[in-house]
């Protein structure tokens, strides 16, 4: 099936395992000589095998990423925990620990300052805040989309008003122009509860700028990467460097496959 | 379309006899008598419970009153879903009125989503009809319409006037006559009785043969446990307003 035409009939005949199948398989993206306008949507099994390799390489370099899947229809979503500091008094090492080693070090901190005269503020464990993440699949935007929860130690969760605050300030004035189309309260599709999102909306918008001219070699590196280390920082996560490094997928069954379809 | 018309009024128009109640332990001072509202099924709780809201605080103490939040038989009631959604999933087969239990305090952070004005529901509902569209027609429609007439919508909903919402909502309904239909059907499927909050997949109205896809053929892909063979019945799939919810249980078809 070609994307962009606006009938979208199947050109043949479909086997009788299922249309849904098909479907999410059945997604190519046009090669730029084409299309005027070009697409760059992430089809659903392209996104777990992207997945899979972002979570390979933060197992290599431990950086708290892991698969979880959902038993009723298979689907799935990556996850990560991780601590933040809010006061600015404390040491810039502090700022992104994992769950195992953040009390010890900030015991170690909360002494040092109550030592050092010229430290005007203490870090107290109310300002610890602990971040949840989560990458999920939309099927409506075809896109990842970054799902978070966050609260205090004492358990109280972030207002929507303070995860506004806390976006970067490089990111205020997008912020403020459309908070509600930017960040806001939705229901988790899969657990049920309340998370904030990072809406997906625009995310074909901004992708398709580091898929195009000069940074075409990008498509074949790993979406969720690109991705993620984009609209990460907006809300206080980040992707270390080394996933740079990750190698980009050659000829994959999957593609050629595509190319087959195409 | 216009032949539906009214099918389009009695979705609309479509009410459920409510009785809020206070809940005991909050602390008033002096009896709150039950409140009885009609509440329209296509609508969302804290859009149009505002009199009951002054009817509960006209008994309590300032101080005594935070966010406020709605429950049935202990489970806190999502007010993002639409109303009869709500009704459906949970008290279908109880006898009328509805009745709800109002809180004030102890707001359940981990089940609801908060509601501290009229924009977080705005807000929603225009989500809602936003990724409606980019199922239907990839987000053209609704991105080529001005902010006005995304305004008409909300307010349309807002201030129960049908034939403002559909000025705007029938383009959400059309489509190219070369094409068969939209490119895929919003639909979202809840059970009770699950921890997934609901079954929301790609589904094109057109079969390979160039058939309609009928609602059967739906359930069947998506949730076969669902529906047995004699249950199921012919129909073709009908999108009226944002989602259409239905499916109550795992082990009959209404």
């Amino acid at each position: 099936m070609l994307e962009g035409t606006s009938g979208d009939h199947p050109v043949q005949p479909q086997p009788r395992q299922g249309h849904l199948e098909q479907m999410t398989q059945g997604r190519v993206q046009i090669p730029s000589s084409m299309a005027g306008e070009e697409d760059f949507f992430l089809e659903e099994k392209r996104f777990k095998q992207h997945c899979e390799e972002f979570v390979k390489h933060s197992q290599q370099i431990g950086d708290g990423w892991e698969w979880r899947t959902n038993k009723d229809l298979g689907d799935g979503y990556l996850s990560k925990t991780h601590f933040q500091v809010r006061n600015r008094h404390i040491a810039q090492d502090l700022r992104e620990k994992t769950s195992d080693n953040i009390e010890e070090t900030l015991l170690a901190h909360v002494e040092e300052s109550l030592d050092d005269s010229q430290v005007a503020g203490v870090c107290t464990t109310e300002e610890v805040i602990r971040y949840e993440y989560h990458v999920l699949y939309s099927s409506s935007y075809q896109v990842p989309v970054l799902y978070f929860r966050a609260c205090f130690l004492d358990g109280r969760p972030l207002t929507l008003e303070e995860i506004w605050g806390s976006v970067h300030a490089c990111y205020q004035d997008r912020l403020q122009e459309g908070p509600w189309d930017t960040i806001t309260q939705q229901e988790h599709p899969i657990l049920g509860q309340p998370f904030f999102v990072l809406h997906p909306c625009r995310t074909n918008e901004f992708i398709s700028t580091v898929l195009t001219g000069p940074w075409k070699h990008n498509r074949h590196k790993n979406y969720i990467i690109l991705w993620l280390s984009t609209v990460g920082p907006v809300v206080g996560l980040s992707v270390p460097l080394s996933y740079a490094k990750v190698a980009p997928e050659q000829n994959s069954s999957t593609d050629s496959a595509e190319r087959a379809l195409n | 379309m216009t032949d539906d018309k009214d099918v389009l009024r009695d979705v609309w128009f479509g009410r459920i006899p409510t009785c809020f109640t206070l809940y005991q332990d909050e602390i008033t001072e002096r009896e709150a008598e039950p409140y009885y509202l009609l509440l329209p099924r296509i609508s969302y709780l804290t859009l149009v419970t505002d009199k009951v809201k002054k009817h509960f605080q006209k008994v309590m103490r300032q101080e005594e009153v935070s966010e406020i939040w709605f429950e049935y038989e202990g489970t806190p009631l999502k007010w993002h879903y639409p109303i009869g959604l709500l009704f459906d999933l949970h008290a279908s087969n109880t006898a009328l009125p509805w009745s709800i239990t109002v809180h004030f305090k102890n707001f359940p952070e981990k089940d609801l989503l908060h509601c501290h004005s009229k924009d977080v529901i705005e807000a929603h509902f225009m989500a809602c009809i936003k990724e409606a569209d980019a199922l239907k027609h990839k987000s053209q429609v609704i991105n080529e319409m001005q902010k006005k007439d995304h305004k008409q919508l909300w307010m349309g909903l807002q201030n129960d006037k049908f034939e403002q919402f559909w000025a705007i909502n029938r383009k959400l309904m059309e489509y190219p006559p070369e094409d068969n239909g939209f490119r895929y059907i919003p639909f979202r499927i809840y059970q009770a009785t699950t921890e997934r909050p609901f079954i929301q997949k790609l589904f094109r109205p057109i079969a390979s043969g160039g058939q309609l896809h009928t609602l059967g053929d739906l359930l069947k892909d998506v949730c076969p446990s669902a529906v047995t063979p004699e249950e199921m019945w012919l129909s073709n799939l009908r999108i009226d307003l944002r989602w259409r919810a239905e499916d109550s249980s795992d082990d009959s078809w209404n």
